[in-house]
C-alpha cells in the first residue's frame, strides 16, 4: 500500500522555475541599464555602451519584476498573506531576506527612472549602486533557498548560489541583445561589452556544470541517486538543452573571434544561453526533490 | 548550547521534556490501526496523511519478506523545517514538539523542502468540516492529548504496542528504558537534525534512502507511471 507513496511530491513546481530564471533576467538587466552610471569611466568607459539601454532596460526590468511579484503571489497556498515573510521576518530563512528585497529591488528601478527623468545624478548613483545589489541579491537568494536545504545533496552545495547567479548573467544579457537589436541599437561598442559579459558567464557555467559533474560522480549515495535521476528522468533537459544548447554551443559562437562580436551572433548566443540558464535551474529544482521521494 | 543556527536543544537539558517516540519494529504487524487512528483525531482529508506505515517488500519467490515501517514526523532537535520557515510558522516547543501556526503559515512549501523525512504535506483549501485548508500541516506528536497526560492517537490505538512515546528525559520513562537497553535505529541521522523517533531492528532497506526505491513490481509499476505522467512538472496542481 505504502511502498510508493504518489503524495511525498515534490513542493515546487514550474512556477518557482520561471519565478527563479525570470528574477534572475530582471535583475541582471537592470545591472546593465544601471551601468552607465554605476561604472561610469570604469574599464575605460566601456559601461557608457549601455546608455542607450538605460530607460528601455529599467522599464524590461519593471515588466519582469511584474510578472515575478504575482507569480510568486500565486505560487502560495495562502496568496493573501504574501507579506507575512517580512511582517514576521525570519532572519535564518533566505527567502525571509528575499521577500524583504524583492520590493526594494522596485523601488530602486523606480528611484532610478525618476532620477533619469529629472536628470538627478545623485539620485541615479544611489539608486543604481543600491539597486544592482539588490539585483545580484535576487539569483543569490533563489540559490540560497536551495543551497540551506542540507537534506537534499543536490542542493546542499555552495556552488549553487554562485551558479544561479552566473545564470542570470547570461539570461540578461539575452534580454538586452534581443531590444538593442530590435531597436537597431546593438552597436559594435555595445556588442563587444555584452560580449565580456557573456563570454565570461558561459565560461564559469561551463566550469560549474563540470563541477557538478564531478562532485554527483564522486558523492555520496544520495548524489549518485541524484545523478541517476538526472540521466534517466531529465537526460535531454541536462545533456541536450542545458549543455549542448545552452552551454557548449553558445561558448563556441562567443569564442570564435570574428564571429562572436557580430551583434547577431551575439543575440543569438545569448539567447541559446538564456534557453540553458532555463533549462539548468529546472533539472537542478526538480532532480533535487526528487531524491528523497521513494524514502 | 546550540551551535551556530541550531535550534535549542531539548534532549538532556535538565528541567525540560524531550518527548520522543520508540517504534518497535519486531512488534509492528502493519495493520494500519495508527493511520486510521490518525485521520479519525484529526479529520485528516483524502490524499494526505500524518503518519503511514510503509510497506518493503523484498527478496524474490518463494523467498520474499513484507517489512513494515510506521513513518511520522520525527519532531527533530534540530529541525531544519524552523530554520527555513520564513515566517516562524513553523516552531520548536521548549519540550520538543514541532508544530505549526496554521495563521501563520504562507504555504511557500519551503518546509516540505526541508524535511528529509517527507513529514509534511499540504492540506487541500475548500474541506468540508475543518475549515483549515491551504496551509501546511504535519504530525504533533498529539500535543494537545500529551499535555493532558493521555498517549498520542497513534500510540493509543497500536495493536501491538509497536509505538511507545513517552519522555526521553526522564530515565524511568519507559522510552528511555528501550533506547538505553535496545540498540535503536533513527533515520538520516547524518543529515544533522537529531530526529527523536528511535527504531528498534529497522531493516536496512527501509532506513537508508538509497535503498528505498521501491522493489516490488507493483510499486516500481506506479513509480514509473508517476515520473512518465509528470516529469516534475506538475507536483502541486491538484493539490493546492
Amino acid at each position: 500500500m505504502f511502498e510508493y507513496m504518489d503524495y511525498n511530491i515534490a513542493p515546487w513546481g514550474h512556477e518557482i522555475v520561471i519565478y527563479f530564471f525570470l528574477i534572475g533576467a530582471a535583475g541582471m538587466t537592470f545591472v546593465y541599464a544601471a551601468a552607465p552610471v554605476v561604472f561610469g569611466n570604469v574599464f575605460g568607459g566601456a559601461a557608457k555602451s549601455m546608455e542607450p539601454f538605460q530607460r528601455v532596460g529599467l522599464i524590461a526590468s519593471l515588466v519582469l519584476l511584474a510578472i515575478c511579484g504575482p507569480l510568486l503571489i500565486m505560487d502560495l497556498g495562502q496568496p493573501a498573506r504574501f507579506l507575512y515573510p517580512i511582517l514576521y521576518f525570519h532572519w535564518t530563512s533566505p527567502l525571509s531576506w528575499g521577500s524583504l528585497f524583492l520590493p526594494l529591488f522596485g523601488l530602486c528601478i523606480v528611484g532610478f527612472y525618476y532620477g533619469s527623468i529629472k536628470d538627478n545624478q545623485g539620485l541615479m548613483r544611489w539608486t543604481g549602486i543600491l539597486g544592482s545589489l539588490l539585483a545580484l541579491s535576487m539569483p543569490l537568494y533563489t540559490g540560497l533557498d536551495l543551497m540551506v536545504n542540507q537534506t537534499r545533496e543536490l542542493w546542499s552545495n555552495p556552488t549553487i548560489p554562485l551558479l544561479f547567479v552566473i545564470l542570470s548573467m547570461s539570461s540578461g544579457t539575452a534580454v538586452v541583445a534581443v531590444i538593442q537589436l530590435l531597436r537597431g541599437q546593438l552597436d559594435q561598442r555595445a556588442a563587444e561589452f555584452l560580449h565580456a559579459f557573456l563570454y565570461l558567464s558561459l565560461a564559469v557555467t561551463f566550469a560549474l556544470f563540470l563541477a557538478e559533474w564531478v562532485v554527483l560522480n564522486y558523492g555520496t549515495g544520495e548524489k549518485q541517486q541524484a545523478w541517476e535521476i538526472i540521466n534517466q528522468q531529465f537526460a535531454f533537459k541536462y545533456w541536450g538543452m542545458t549543455f549542448l544548447i545552452g552551454i557548449l554551443a553558445p561558448l563556441v559562437l562567443v569564442a570564435i573571434p570574428k564571429l562572436g562580436r557580430d551583434p547577431k551572433i551575439l543575440t543569438l548566443a545569448a539567447v541559446l544561453s538564456a534557453v540553458g540558464a532555463y533549462s539548468f535551474r529546472e533539472v537542478l529544482i526538480y532532480a533535487g526533490q526528487l531524491t528523497q521521494i521513494n524514502f | 548550547m546550540p551551535v551556530g543556527l541550531q535550534t535549542e536543544p531539548s534532549l538532556g537539558v535538565p528541567g525540560k521534556k524531550r518527548w520522543a517516540m520508540v517504534v518497535d519494529l519486531r512488534r509492528c504487524i502493519g495493520c494500519m490501526a495508527c493511520v486510521c487512528a490518525d485521520k479519525a483525531e484529526y479529520d485528516v482529508p483524502l490524499g494526505v496523511w500524518r503518519t503511514t506505515v510503509k510497506v518493503k517488500d523484498t527478496g524474490h519467490y518463494p523467498n520474499t519478506k513484507r517489512h513494515f515501517m510506521p513513518r511520522l514526523c520525527n519532531h527533530c532537535d534540530n529541525p531544519p523545517c524552523v530554520r527555513n520557515c520564513p515566517t516562524q510558522a513553523t516552531y520548536k516547543h521548549e519540550d520538543g514538539f514541532v508544530l505549526q501556526r496554521y495563521e501563520r503559515c504562507i504555504s511557500c512549501r519551503t518546509c516540505i523542502a526541508a524535511c528529509p523525512y517527507n513529514a509534511r504535506h499540504v492540506l487541500p483549501k475548500n474541506r468540508d468540516r475543518v475549515k483549515i485548508g491551504g496551509v501546511v500541516d504535519k504530525c504533533t506528536f498529539c500535543n494537545h492529548r500529551v499535555e493532558k497526560g493521555l498517549a498520542p492517537a497513534c500510540v493509543q490505538t497500536c495493536l501491538g504496542r509497536s509505538r511507545i512515546f513517552g519522555d526521553l528525559n526522564d530515565p524511568n520513562s519507559e522510552v528511555s528504558r528501550l533506547v538505553a537497553r535496545h540498540k535503536t535505529v533513527v533515520l538520516k541521522p547524518d543529515k544533522g537534525t537529531r530526529p527523536q523517533v528511535y527504531y528498534i531492528k529497522p531493516d536496512r532497506a527501509q532506513t537508508e534512502q538509497v535503498f528505498s526505491a521501491p522493489q516490488s513490481y507493483a510499486a516500481r509499476s506506479d513509480a514509473q507511471a508517476f515520473y512518465q505522467r509528470n516529469r516534475g512538472s506538475k507536483f502541486f496542481s491538484g493539490v493546492l
